[in-house]
């Protein structure tokens, strides 16, 4: 089915494009928003992930893999550019100093604001929500990329693998040491709190 | 990893499995030994209830909702027409667009040809000439606005203007002076003829007629030909005077 849209797309149709934009905008849009953090950076990105699909859909392979496949990779492609650009701005911030290192966790989990609400109403809150959305932020790249592919978009390992073009290994270890990290982090957050 | 041995499994064996015992596609023996190492590994142990508290904060995140204008941005941007051209179709056009197309296609070379420097050039230079021209001339832009375009208004202000620069053209200065030193002129290579005495009354009124030049001369010569009004009676005195040829030639 996507096959067909994309030969059609290819051929000049301009409503299969659209159909594309319209099926894939929202799984998107998602994956920025969680990686970049903000809706205003998830909004360029998701346009420029598109602007960059309309570009190369002559390069997608049907034989290679799924198209949805294609359409996480270009736009991780483009979320690792972006973040490579920002590195700067984000070290200036002086939050991400060694975000890139997740083995320091502990150091990382102090930096967390102190604004999530009481444990007992865990993640039904909409501040819980925020914080776990915030904690995320905090991940180094690869875990973060890793576990918004398995537990948000709940892609399996072997799509992630090849997304992420890693072994399904790598991946399986990246989405554990992603979780309990992100966990390690929102109960210190919490116990500071109490 | 500590890398510690517990019973049959080890660590990095439990790390390996604890994706599929999250997921909860592990069973069997492998299931148990699994459960047994993380229930005395200090370091798996935690690792595992950490893993599963995190999966709990990811999974209660809910999809984010996309900006209402996101696909027409990203329309807009890639095809450069918007979704609802899309769902109308060519076809379907309406004849708003059919026509700013056709006006598009026909107004382009021109536009084309608007954008060289050259053409700008020339265009500046004649917009600044008429303005100076109708600056000079007193034309305000403003005034148009003003003008009345019915026929007979047109009509009216037609003969207005034609007598206002007929007018006009009688009152310059330099133009009276002109006429003037020509009547002069021509007065000058005109042989002279002086006023006959003997001419009625008839033919001198016509010539002060004619007369408009208005120079002091001629007034006197006015004064002098009313003089010439009396009547002249044809005689013959016993001494008759001496006349030139001129005069004779007129007696004669």
């Amino acid at each position: 089915m996507a096959a067909l849209l994309v030969r059609r797309c290819i051929s000049g149709d301009a409503a299969a494009w659209e159909e594309i934009v319209q099926r894939y905008h929202r799984r998107i849009y998602n994956i920025c928003y969680r990686f970049a953090g903000s809706s205003n950076d998830a909004d360029d990105l998701t346009q420029e992930v598109f602007i960059k699909m309309y570009r190369t859909l002559n390069s997608y392979d049907v034989d290679r893999g799924a198209f949805m496949t294609w359409v996480t990779t270009v736009t991780r492609n483009l979320l690792v550019d972006h973040f490579r650009k920002t590195r700067q701005e984000r070290m200036t911030d002086s939050l991400d100093t060694t975000s890139s290192d997740h083995e320091d966790a502990m150091a990382l989990s102090e930096r967390i604001p102190d604004r999530s609400p009481a444990p007992d109403s865990r993640v039904q809150t909409r501040e819980a929500k925020e914080a776990v959305h915030q904690a995320l932020q905090k991940l180094s790249p690869e875990l973060r990329e890793s576990v918004i592919l398995r537990d948000l978009q709940d892609m399996d390992y072997r799509e992630i693998a090849t997304v992420l073009k890693v072994p399904e290994g790598t991946v399986k270890s990246r989405i554990n040491r992603g979780r309990a990290e992100l966990a390690r982090l929102l109960q210190r957050t919490y116990r500071q709190v109490m | 990893m500590a890398g510690k041995e517990n019973n049959r499994m080890q660590c990095s064996e439990f790390d390996a499995l604890l994706s599929q015992a999250i997921d909860g596609t592990l069973a069997g023996e492998k299931l148990t030994a699994f459960e047994e190492h993380g229930r005395e590994c200090q370091l798996c142990g935690p690792l595992l209830q950490e893993a599963e508290a995190g999966r709990s904060w990811l999974k209660s995140l809910e999809e984010v909702e996309p900006p209402s204008d996101l696909v027409m941005n990203v329309l807009l941007r890639t095809t450069g027409v918007s979704t609802v051209r899309l769902h109308g179709g060519p076809s379907r056009a309406s004849w708003m667009d059919r026509v700013s197309e056709w006006a598009r296609v026909i107004a382009s070379p021109v536009i084309n040809v608007a954008r060289q420097p050259r053409f700008a050039m020339s265009f500046s230079m004649a917009f600044f000439t008429l303005s100076v021209t109708l600056g000079l001339s007193g034309v305000k832009l403003s005034d148009l606005r003003h003008v009345d375009l019915r026929p007979s208004a047109i009509r009216r202000t037609y003969y207005e203007t034609q007598g206002r620069v007929v007018k006009y053209y009688e009152n310059i200065r330099i133009v009276y002076e002109f006429e003037s030193r020509v009547r002069q002129f021509k007065q000058a290579t005109t042989p002279a003829q002086p006023p006959p005495e003997q001419q009625n009354n008839n033919d001198r009124k016509d010539k002060t007629k004619d007369n408009t030049s208005g120079q002091p001369e001629q007034k006197q010569q006015r004064n002098y030909s009313q003089e010439g009004n009396q009547p002249v009676f044809a005689s013959l005195p016993n001494d008759p005077p001496v006349v030139n040829g001129a005069t004779y030639r007129r007696f004669v």
